[in-house]
């Protein structure tokens, strides 16, 4: 669908995003990892066809994006910032501002609304103003108003950043909802890679604008027998042991940025889960999580 | 003390009886001022807007002009004009000098600068995110400006308060290039500046209330357009 090629990306000639090959395919959910500052909005904002890359080129379904995209290819993308803004107006207002560009009629745009509105838990807060919503809550506006122009390609910049542990979830919930209402390409940006592999089929690792896969196969992950009770798993060399409730098969996965070596002793709450080895080889950053260790 | 009691009396006396001379005065004064003021500002809020979001080579030095335009004085303004619209001068054909069409030239040159350089700044001061987010959902050039301008309402009308306020106030331009002609291009404050020079300082401090009333009108209708607005 989207696709960034021989990226190298300046600002104030410091390269922030430098890499070969970025595709959001059709309908793919893929999420981007990385620390604050690693390059992740950066890459959305090219994505959105808002800034143009130094250098390298932005593809929409294999033709050459041009420097000035059409209005109405720039309209069947949308991004959400980390920090978003309303517009001046209600909540309600907001929501209307994109489909009134688009020529929706009024009847369906209020179907639309009312779609959105439903899914996100938005109906108390439609009538209200930027001043009088909590920072989840614009968040949540913000989502609600992407999601309600029916784009191609929906960008995400943490969107669960202002959220609490229950709207993240209604907010992945409804994003899930959607996607099987109406298949399109999103890609959220997250410093939480928790969140990222719970529902991406794909996710990427950026440090320092550049990029790496990080496919399931790089997480702790194992099946669970089927059953309830006290379960014994074996990861490697490591044993993990652990009590399920449900009866049903299960995966366990542990994401890489869970994982750490440390020579000193640990603090308390850490030593559960602690397996003691010797490292032979241990590398960060760009290949995440490529390390053995041996068993003692 | 006394004259400026008996010219607050002859001035009150004046109004009162609507003389037609003043009246007169009054309406050229401020149709040339919203002519001048819809014009300047038709041209310079866009300019500002362009000035405070685009990133092109030399805006820098397009700011400084139009901020060092805003100190420019008004008979200097009024005098490279005259220089331009004289017989001789190089737009002498149309034979506007000692026109009001002349003042409304001087006076556009004026507020140009302000309307252009006080939107620059209201627009830079309204948060980066907000031009993002409509061109996000998918808003062009026009609408994106649009909902910058929104945000920015209260600092553009101030802009066009303060357009109209040099406009109605100047002297010198409308001076030089209208020439102060009864009846044609003699407008409140170069009738001002006449009165009192003749010593007729009763009519002279009438015509001045009459500004003031003007300019004051002027400020509460923008301030109720501002809070129509308001939310």
């Amino acid at each position: 669908m989207v696709e960034l090629r021989a990226v190298r990306h300046r600002y104030a000639g410091r390269v922030v995003l430098d890499f070969d090959q970025f595709a959001l395919p059709q309908a793919a959910a893929v999420a981007v990892v990385g620390h604050n500052g690693s390059g992740k909005s950066t890459l959305l904002r090219l994505l959105a066809l808002l800034e143009r890359p130094t250098e390298g080129s932005v593809l929409w379904n294999g033709t050459v994006v041009p420097r000035r995209p059409a209005a109405s290819l720039r309209r069947r993308v949308t991004l959400v910032e980390q920090r978003p803004v309303l517009l001046r107006g209600t909540v309600r207002d907001n929501l209307v501002y994109g489909l009134e560009i688009r020529g929706f009629g009024r009847s369906a745009v209020n179907g639309i609304i009312g779609d959105v509105v439903d899914r996100l838990g938005l109906g108390p807060l439609l009538g209200r103003r930027r001043h009088e919503l909590s920072e989840g809550e614009i968040q949540r506006v913000a989502v609600a108003r992407a999601l309600a122009l029916r784009t191609d390609v929906l960008l995400l910049d943490e969107p669960a950043s202002s959220a609490d542990t229950a709207a993240a979830g209604a907010l992945y919930r409804a994003l899930a909802a959607e996607r099987a209402a109406r298949p399109f390409a999103v890609c959220i940006a997250s410093h939480q890679l928790e969140d990222a592999y719970r529902w991406a089929d794909d996710i990427r690792a950026l440090a320092d604008g550049r990029l790496s896969p990080v496919t399931p196969e790089n997480l702790f992950r194992v099946e669970l027998p089927a059953g309830d009770g006290m379960k014994h798993v074996h990861v490697g060399g490591i044993e993990i042991v652990l009590i399920t409730e449900r009866a049903g098969p299960a995966v366990l996965a542990i994401p890489p940025t869970d994982i750490f070596v440390s020579r000193e002793p640990l603090a308390s709450s850490a030593r559960a889960w602690r397996s003691s080895g010797t490292a032979r080889a241990c590398t960060f950053g760009r290949k995440w999580g490529a390390w053995s260790l041996s068993p003692p | 003390m006394d004259f400026l009691a008996e010219g607050v009396r002859r001035a009150w006396g004046l109004l009162i009886a609507g003389d037609s001379e003043v009246f007169g005065i009054a309406l050229l004064t401020l149709k040339v001022a919203v002519v001048a003021t819809v014009i300047a500002c038709t041209v310079g809020l866009p300019l500002g807007y362009f000035l405070a979001t685009r990133r092109f080579w030399g805006r820098r030095a397009a700011l400084t002009v139009v901020n060092t335009a805003l100190a420019f004085p008004t008979v200097v303004v009024g005098l490279l004009l005259y220089g331009m619209l004289s017989r001789r001068g190089p737009l002498g054909g149309l034979g506007w000098l000692y026109t009001w069409q002349a003042i409304v030239v001087g006076d556009v040159l004026l507020a140009l600068p302000i309307a252009a350089a006080l939107s620059a700044a209201a627009v830079q001061g309204v948060d980066p995110r907000v031009r993002r987010t409509a061109e996000t959902l998918g808003a062009g050039p026009w609408r994106t400006a649009w909902t910058v301008a929104r945000e920015a309402r209260f600092a553009l009308a101030a802009v066009i308060t303060a357009a109209f306020g040099q406009v109605v106030a100047e002297v010198g331009a409308a001076m030089i290039v209208g020439g102060n002609i009864r009846g044609s291009t003699r407008t409140l404050t170069t009738a001002v500046a006449l009165y009192t020079s003749q010593g007729d300082f009763g009519t002279a401090l009438a015509l001045g209330l009459v500004l003031v009333i003007l300019a004051l009108v002027i400020n509460i209708a923008l301030q109720v357009l501002q809070g129509r607005g308001n939310g």
